[in-house]
Protein backbone atom coordinates (compact mmCIF):
# COMPACT_ATOMS: atom_id res chain seq x y z
CA UNK A 1 0.00 0.00 0.00
CA UNK A 2 1.32 3.55 -0.36
CA UNK A 3 0.82 6.08 2.64
CA UNK A 4 1.87 9.83 1.86
CA UNK A 5 1.32 9.19 -1.63
CA UNK A 6 -1.90 8.98 -1.60
CA UNK A 7 -1.94 12.68 0.28
CA UNK A 8 0.35 13.93 -2.44
CA UNK A 9 -1.35 12.51 -5.47
CA UNK A 10 -4.41 14.95 -4.99
CA UNK A 11 -3.10 17.75 -5.85
CA UNK A 12 -0.73 16.65 -8.42
CA UNK A 13 -4.23 15.45 -9.99
CA UNK A 14 -5.53 18.88 -9.93
CA UNK A 15 -2.56 20.56 -10.93
CA UNK A 16 -2.35 18.59 -14.12
CA UNK A 17 -6.24 18.43 -15.89
CA UNK A 18 -6.38 18.23 -19.31
CA UNK A 19 -6.75 22.12 -20.29
CA UNK A 20 -10.76 22.69 -20.49
CA UNK A 21 -11.05 21.21 -17.24
CA UNK A 22 -9.05 23.17 -15.38
CA UNK A 23 -10.63 25.52 -12.65
CA UNK A 24 -13.82 23.17 -13.29
CA UNK A 25 -12.91 19.95 -11.35
CA UNK A 26 -13.82 19.78 -7.55
CA UNK A 27 -11.10 19.21 -5.17
CA UNK A 28 -13.04 17.54 -2.95
CA UNK A 29 -14.29 15.13 -5.96
CA UNK A 30 -10.66 14.21 -6.21
CA UNK A 31 -10.12 14.08 -2.34
CA UNK A 32 -12.78 11.99 -1.76
CA UNK A 33 -12.36 9.55 -4.78
CA UNK A 34 -8.66 8.90 -3.25
CA UNK A 35 -9.72 8.46 0.01
CA UNK A 36 -12.95 5.78 -0.69
CA UNK A 37 -11.13 2.84 -1.38
CA UNK A 38 -8.90 2.55 1.62
CA UNK A 39 -11.99 3.81 3.92
CA UNK A 40 -14.44 1.19 2.56
CA UNK A 41 -11.42 -1.81 3.23
CA UNK A 42 -8.74 -0.70 5.77
CA UNK A 43 -10.54 -0.55 8.49
CA UNK A 44 -10.30 -4.38 9.02
CA UNK A 45 -7.04 -4.50 7.74
CA UNK A 46 -5.26 -3.73 10.82
CA UNK A 47 -8.34 -4.89 13.10
CA UNK A 48 -8.48 -3.97 16.72
CA UNK A 49 -7.63 -6.01 19.34
CA UNK A 50 -9.71 -5.91 22.52
CA UNK A 51 -8.07 -7.99 25.49
CA UNK A 52 -6.80 -11.04 23.79
CA UNK A 53 -9.25 -11.07 21.40
CA UNK A 54 -8.16 -9.59 17.30
CA UNK A 55 -11.18 -8.45 15.22
CA UNK A 56 -10.18 -7.99 11.78
CA UNK A 57 -9.01 -9.99 8.85
CA UNK A 58 -7.35 -13.35 9.20
CA UNK A 59 -5.43 -12.81 5.95
CA UNK A 60 -5.22 -8.78 5.79
CA UNK A 61 -3.34 -8.63 1.84
CA UNK A 62 -6.86 -10.94 0.59
CA UNK A 63 -9.46 -8.71 2.57
CA UNK A 64 -7.68 -5.22 1.23
CA UNK A 65 -7.28 -6.13 -2.48
CA UNK A 66 -8.30 -9.34 -3.11
CA UNK A 67 -11.51 -11.37 -4.60
CA UNK A 68 -12.74 -12.87 -2.40
CA UNK A 69 -12.20 -9.93 -0.20
CA UNK A 70 -12.31 -5.95 0.08
CA UNK A 71 -10.21 -5.93 -3.60
CA UNK A 72 -13.10 -4.50 -5.79
CA UNK A 73 -12.86 -1.35 -3.95
CA UNK A 74 -9.45 -0.55 -5.25
CA UNK A 75 -10.63 -1.38 -8.65
CA UNK A 76 -11.49 1.26 -11.81
CA UNK A 77 -14.59 -0.35 -12.38
CA UNK A 78 -15.79 0.76 -8.64
CA UNK A 79 -14.98 3.60 -9.21
CA UNK A 80 -16.80 4.11 -12.26
CA UNK A 81 -19.85 2.70 -10.90
CA UNK A 82 -19.91 4.96 -7.91
CA UNK A 83 -18.76 7.92 -10.12
CA UNK A 84 -21.75 6.68 -12.25
CA UNK A 85 -24.13 6.76 -9.24
CA UNK A 86 -23.09 10.10 -8.01
CA UNK A 87 -23.51 11.44 -11.18
CA UNK A 88 -27.34 9.85 -11.31
CA UNK A 89 -27.80 11.60 -8.23
CA UNK A 90 -26.30 14.98 -8.28
CA UNK A 91 -25.96 15.52 -11.92
CA UNK A 92 -22.85 17.47 -11.35
CA UNK A 93 -20.27 17.35 -13.15
CA UNK A 94 -17.31 18.43 -11.65
CA UNK A 95 -17.98 16.54 -8.55
CA UNK A 96 -18.12 13.24 -10.81
CA UNK A 97 -15.48 13.64 -12.83
CA UNK A 98 -13.36 14.37 -9.68
CA UNK A 99 -14.24 11.78 -7.53
CA UNK A 100 -13.12 9.26 -10.33
CA UNK A 101 -10.11 10.71 -11.48
CA UNK A 102 -9.43 10.63 -7.62
CA UNK A 103 -10.60 6.74 -7.25
CA UNK A 104 -7.88 6.20 -10.39
CA UNK A 105 -5.13 7.82 -9.05
CA UNK A 106 -5.53 5.63 -5.49
CA UNK A 107 -5.90 2.34 -7.53
CA UNK A 108 -2.85 2.83 -10.27
CA UNK A 109 -0.37 4.11 -7.12
CA UNK A 110 -1.44 0.78 -5.53
CA UNK A 111 -0.10 -1.58 -8.29
CA UNK A 112 3.48 -0.26 -6.69
CA UNK A 113 3.62 -3.05 -3.60
CA UNK A 114 3.65 -6.21 -3.83
CA UNK A 115 0.09 -7.32 -3.87
CA UNK A 116 -1.30 -4.95 -6.17
CA UNK A 117 -4.67 -4.37 -7.31
CA UNK A 118 -7.11 -6.03 -9.54
CA UNK A 119 -7.25 -3.47 -11.88
CA UNK A 120 -9.50 -5.33 -14.70
CA UNK A 121 -12.54 -6.00 -12.41
CA UNK A 122 -14.65 -7.87 -12.99
CA UNK A 123 -13.37 -9.09 -15.86
CA UNK A 124 -10.61 -10.92 -14.10
CA UNK A 125 -9.31 -11.35 -10.22
CA UNK A 126 -5.81 -11.46 -11.00
CA UNK A 127 -4.06 -9.02 -9.49
CA UNK A 128 -1.58 -6.17 -11.06
CA UNK A 129 1.40 -5.34 -9.88
CA UNK A 130 4.85 -4.14 -9.98
CA UNK A 131 6.37 -5.68 -6.63
CA UNK A 132 8.09 -2.22 -6.38
CA UNK A 133 7.92 -2.40 -2.81
CA UNK A 134 6.77 -5.43 -0.23
CA UNK A 135 3.22 -5.59 1.04
CA UNK A 136 3.65 -6.05 4.42
CA UNK A 137 0.05 -5.52 6.63
CA UNK A 138 0.18 -8.55 8.92
CA UNK A 139 -2.08 -9.34 11.93
CA UNK A 140 0.94 -9.54 13.89
CA UNK A 141 3.24 -6.33 13.12
CA UNK A 142 -0.13 -4.66 12.37
CA UNK A 143 0.04 -0.93 11.43
CA UNK A 144 3.55 -0.09 13.30
CA UNK A 145 5.70 -2.63 11.15
CA UNK A 146 3.55 -1.85 8.46
CA UNK A 147 4.91 1.74 8.61
CA UNK A 148 8.43 0.83 8.90
CA UNK A 149 8.35 -1.52 6.15
CA UNK A 150 7.17 1.32 3.98
CA UNK A 151 9.44 3.74 4.92
CA UNK A 152 12.46 1.45 5.19
CA UNK A 153 11.56 0.73 1.06
CA UNK A 154 10.67 1.94 -2.19
CA UNK A 155 7.86 2.90 -0.46
CA UNK A 156 10.14 6.12 0.68
CA UNK A 157 11.13 6.92 -2.50
CA UNK A 158 7.58 6.68 -4.11
CA UNK A 159 6.34 9.08 -1.61
CA UNK A 160 8.99 11.72 -1.87
CA UNK A 161 8.27 11.57 -5.71
CA UNK A 162 5.04 12.48 -5.33
CA UNK A 163 6.12 15.67 -2.86
CA UNK A 164 8.05 16.96 -5.30
CA UNK A 165 5.83 16.19 -8.16
CA UNK A 166 3.67 18.56 -5.78
CA UNK A 167 6.31 21.23 -4.88
CA UNK A 168 7.18 21.43 -8.49
CA UNK A 169 3.75 22.21 -8.99
CA UNK A 170 3.89 24.71 -5.81
CA UNK A 171 1.53 27.04 -7.31
CA UNK A 172 -1.45 24.65 -6.68
CA UNK A 173 -0.87 25.22 -3.13
CA UNK A 174 -0.83 29.13 -3.04
CA UNK A 175 -3.96 31.49 -2.41
CA UNK A 176 -4.28 32.59 -6.45
CA UNK A 177 -4.67 28.94 -7.18
CA UNK A 178 -6.90 28.01 -4.67
CA UNK A 179 -9.41 30.99 -5.36
CA UNK A 180 -8.98 30.51 -8.89
CA UNK A 181 -8.64 26.98 -9.65
CA UNK A 182 -10.18 25.24 -6.64
CA UNK A 183 -13.26 27.29 -5.23
CA UNK A 184 -15.25 28.35 -8.39
CA UNK A 185 -15.27 24.34 -9.17
CA UNK A 186 -16.91 24.00 -5.58
CA UNK A 187 -18.24 27.25 -5.46
CA UNK A 188 -21.30 26.14 -2.82
CA UNK A 189 -19.14 23.78 -0.51
CA UNK A 190 -16.65 26.32 -0.26
CA UNK A 191 -19.37 29.03 0.38
CA UNK A 192 -21.22 27.03 3.02
CA UNK A 193 -18.12 26.89 4.68
CA UNK A 194 -17.08 30.30 4.60
CA UNK A 195 -20.18 31.45 6.22
CA UNK A 196 -18.54 29.55 9.30
CA UNK A 197 -14.84 29.70 8.90
CA UNK A 198 -12.47 32.71 7.73
CA UNK A 199 -10.94 32.31 4.55
CA UNK A 200 -7.61 31.63 6.08
CA UNK A 201 -9.17 28.38 7.80
CA UNK A 202 -10.43 27.49 4.44
CA UNK A 203 -7.15 27.93 2.67
CA UNK A 204 -5.91 25.61 5.63
CA UNK A 205 -8.66 22.91 5.28
CA UNK A 206 -7.63 22.85 1.28
CA UNK A 207 -3.63 22.84 2.06
CA UNK A 208 -4.19 20.05 5.29
CA UNK A 209 -4.55 16.82 3.48
CA UNK A 210 -0.49 17.59 2.17
CA UNK A 211 0.55 19.35 5.74
CA UNK A 212 -1.02 15.80 7.37
CA UNK A 213 0.64 13.69 4.00
CA UNK A 214 4.40 15.65 4.86
CA UNK A 215 3.68 15.23 8.85
CA UNK A 216 2.82 11.48 7.82
CA UNK A 217 6.46 10.91 5.95
CA UNK A 218 8.37 12.78 8.79
CA UNK A 219 6.91 11.33 11.78
CA UNK A 220 6.96 7.29 10.44
CA UNK A 221 10.33 7.68 8.70
CA UNK A 222 11.81 9.57 12.13
CA UNK A 223 10.30 6.82 14.54
CA UNK A 224 11.06 3.97 11.91
CA UNK A 225 15.02 4.59 11.96
CA UNK A 226 15.60 6.92 15.15
CA UNK A 227 13.27 5.58 17.61
CA UNK A 228 12.33 2.07 16.98
CA UNK A 229 14.56 -0.91 18.23
CA UNK A 230 13.48 -3.85 16.27
CA UNK A 231 14.67 -7.42 16.86
CA UNK A 232 15.66 -8.51 13.62
CA UNK A 233 16.65 -12.20 13.24
CA UNK A 234 17.39 -12.21 16.61
CA UNK A 235 19.38 -9.21 16.75
CA UNK A 236 17.99 -5.90 18.44
CA UNK A 237 18.91 -2.83 16.39
CA UNK A 238 19.08 0.89 16.16
CA UNK A 239 16.31 1.35 13.99
CA UNK A 240 14.49 -0.56 10.95
CA UNK A 241 17.33 -1.28 8.30
CA UNK A 242 17.00 0.91 5.25
CA UNK A 243 16.51 -1.45 1.76
CA UNK A 244 16.01 -0.13 -1.34
CA UNK A 245 16.29 -3.17 -3.41
CA UNK A 246 12.70 -4.46 -5.58
CA UNK A 247 10.48 -5.61 -3.69
CA UNK A 248 12.63 -4.68 -0.43
CA UNK A 249 12.62 -4.42 2.86
CA UNK A 250 14.88 -7.53 3.01
CA UNK A 251 13.55 -8.59 6.48
CA UNK A 252 9.72 -8.78 5.58
CA UNK A 253 8.71 -11.29 3.75
CA UNK A 254 6.27 -9.72 0.79
CA UNK A 255 2.85 -10.39 0.52
CA UNK A 256 1.51 -11.64 -2.75
CA UNK A 257 -1.48 -13.13 -4.58
CA UNK A 258 -2.01 -14.52 -8.16
CA UNK A 259 -0.84 -11.66 -10.40
CA UNK A 260 -0.22 -10.68 -14.27
CA UNK A 261 3.19 -10.67 -15.65
CA UNK A 262 4.92 -7.61 -14.29
CA UNK A 263 5.71 -6.41 -17.86
CA UNK A 264 2.06 -5.61 -18.61
CA UNK A 265 1.59 -4.04 -15.93
CA UNK A 266 2.99 -0.26 -17.00
CA UNK A 267 1.55 -1.02 -20.01
CA UNK A 268 -2.13 -1.77 -18.70
CA UNK A 269 -1.70 1.07 -16.27
CA UNK A 270 -1.44 3.76 -19.21
CA UNK A 271 -3.53 2.21 -21.70
CA UNK A 272 -6.10 2.52 -18.35
CA UNK A 273 -5.18 6.46 -17.08
CA UNK A 274 -5.24 7.40 -21.41
CA UNK A 275 -8.83 5.78 -21.09
CA UNK A 276 -10.04 7.50 -18.29
CA UNK A 277 -8.98 11.11 -19.23
CA UNK A 278 -10.02 9.98 -23.24
CA UNK A 279 -13.40 8.96 -21.69
CA UNK A 280 -13.80 12.28 -19.71
CA UNK A 281 -12.70 14.62 -22.68
CA UNK A 282 -15.49 12.62 -24.47
CA UNK A 283 -17.94 13.13 -21.88
CA UNK A 284 -16.63 16.88 -20.84
CA UNK A 285 -19.23 18.58 -22.79
CA UNK A 286 -22.05 16.34 -22.90
CA UNK A 287 -22.16 16.22 -19.50
CA UNK A 288 -21.95 19.79 -18.86
CA UNK A 289 -24.98 20.09 -20.96
CA UNK A 290 -26.66 17.36 -18.96
CA UNK A 291 -25.80 19.26 -15.81
CA UNK A 292 -26.93 22.93 -17.62
CA UNK A 293 -30.47 21.34 -18.44
CA UNK A 294 -31.39 20.07 -14.66
CA UNK A 295 -30.02 23.36 -13.42
CA UNK A 296 -32.70 24.71 -15.83
CA UNK A 297 -34.95 22.55 -14.64
CA UNK A 298 -34.94 22.81 -11.12
CA UNK A 299 -34.54 26.68 -11.44
CA UNK A 300 -37.50 28.55 -9.92
CA UNK A 301 -39.79 30.03 -12.54
CA UNK B 1 -29.89 32.10 -3.62
CA UNK B 2 -27.52 29.70 -4.42
CA UNK B 3 -23.63 31.78 -4.83
CA UNK B 4 -22.35 33.03 -8.23
CA UNK B 5 -19.77 30.43 -9.18
CA UNK B 6 -17.55 33.25 -11.08
CA UNK B 7 -17.86 35.10 -7.45
CA UNK B 8 -15.53 33.79 -4.70
CA UNK B 9 -15.89 36.28 -2.53
CA UNK B 10 -19.80 35.19 -2.36
CA UNK B 11 -20.51 34.22 1.59
CA UNK B 12 -17.59 35.86 2.72
CA UNK B 13 -17.91 37.75 5.95
CA UNK B 14 -15.91 41.29 6.28
CA UNK B 15 -12.39 40.96 6.21
CA UNK B 16 -11.30 43.65 8.01
CA UNK B 17 -12.66 41.44 10.99
CA UNK B 18 -10.01 40.14 12.78
CA UNK B 19 -11.81 36.82 13.04
CA UNK B 20 -11.24 36.95 9.26
CA UNK B 21 -7.99 38.83 8.55
CA UNK B 22 -5.87 37.41 5.93
CA UNK B 23 -2.18 36.70 7.42
CA UNK B 24 0.91 37.94 6.10
CA UNK B 25 3.53 35.85 4.03
CA UNK B 26 5.62 35.95 7.22
CA UNK B 27 2.14 34.88 9.53
CA UNK B 28 1.60 32.17 7.56
CA UNK B 29 5.11 30.56 7.66
CA UNK B 30 5.11 30.96 11.56
CA UNK B 31 1.41 29.51 11.97
CA UNK B 32 2.08 26.65 9.44
CA UNK B 33 5.67 25.80 10.64
CA UNK B 34 4.11 25.63 14.25
CA UNK B 35 1.28 23.89 13.69
CA UNK B 36 3.73 20.87 11.51
CA UNK B 37 6.51 21.08 14.69
CA UNK B 38 3.78 20.43 17.40
CA UNK B 39 1.75 17.62 15.27
CA UNK B 40 5.56 15.99 14.54
CA UNK B 41 6.40 16.29 17.81
CA UNK B 42 3.02 15.03 19.68
CA UNK B 43 2.47 12.20 16.56
CA UNK B 44 5.95 11.17 16.93
CA UNK B 45 5.15 10.48 21.02
CA UNK B 46 1.73 9.06 20.60
CA UNK B 47 1.05 7.57 16.80
CA UNK B 48 -2.38 7.29 17.37
CA UNK B 49 -2.24 11.30 16.65
CA UNK B 50 -1.33 10.49 12.81
CA UNK B 51 -4.66 9.85 10.89
CA UNK B 52 -6.36 11.94 8.33
CA UNK B 53 -8.68 13.54 10.87
CA UNK B 54 -6.26 14.40 13.89
CA UNK B 55 -3.99 16.05 10.99
CA UNK B 56 -5.91 18.36 8.97
CA UNK B 57 -8.03 19.66 12.02
CA UNK B 58 -4.82 20.64 13.96
CA UNK B 59 -3.77 22.40 11.73
CA UNK B 60 -7.20 24.11 10.62
CA UNK B 61 -7.34 24.95 14.76
CA UNK B 62 -3.59 26.33 14.39
CA UNK B 63 -4.65 28.63 11.62
CA UNK B 64 -7.66 29.76 12.71
CA UNK B 65 -7.26 30.22 16.42
CA UNK B 66 -3.41 30.72 16.96
CA UNK B 67 -3.77 34.32 15.31
CA UNK B 68 -7.07 34.61 17.13
CA UNK B 69 -5.43 34.28 20.10
CA UNK B 70 -2.67 36.12 19.57
CA UNK B 71 -4.39 39.10 18.32
CA UNK B 72 -6.49 39.10 21.49
CA UNK B 73 -3.19 39.02 23.44
CA UNK B 74 -1.37 41.91 21.35
CA UNK B 75 -5.08 43.80 21.89
CA UNK B 76 -5.17 43.68 18.25
CA UNK B 77 -8.81 42.31 18.03
CA UNK B 78 -10.05 45.10 20.69
CA UNK B 79 -8.64 48.12 18.29
CA UNK B 80 -10.49 46.84 15.17
CA UNK B 81 -13.03 46.01 16.57
CA UNK B 82 -14.10 49.77 19.19
CA UNK B 83 -11.11 51.34 19.18
CA UNK B 84 -10.33 54.53 16.62
CA UNK B 85 -7.56 51.75 14.81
Amino acid sequence: MSWGAHQFEIYAVHAHLPKKMIGKVSFFGIWLGDFTPDFLSKFWVYGITIGDRHYGSSIPHQWHRGWPGMGFTHTLFAGVVIGALLWLWRRNRALTVGYVLGFAAHALTDVNDSVGTMLLFPFTTENWTVRTWSYAATIEGGKYLDAAAYYSSLGLVMDLFWLVVVLFSWRVLTREYWRAQVVPADAHGWAWLGRYMPERALLALYRATFFYGLCRVIAWSTWAHLIARPVIDGVERFGYPFDFSWTGPWWIGARSLPHVPIWMVPIGVAALLAATYWAFARLWEPMGEAEERRRKARAPV
Amino acid sequence: MAPDPDDVDAGYPDPDDPHWRQLTLRETAFWYGLAGVTYLAASVVEKGLLNWVIGPVWLVAVVWFGPLLADRLRGRGRRVDGGPG
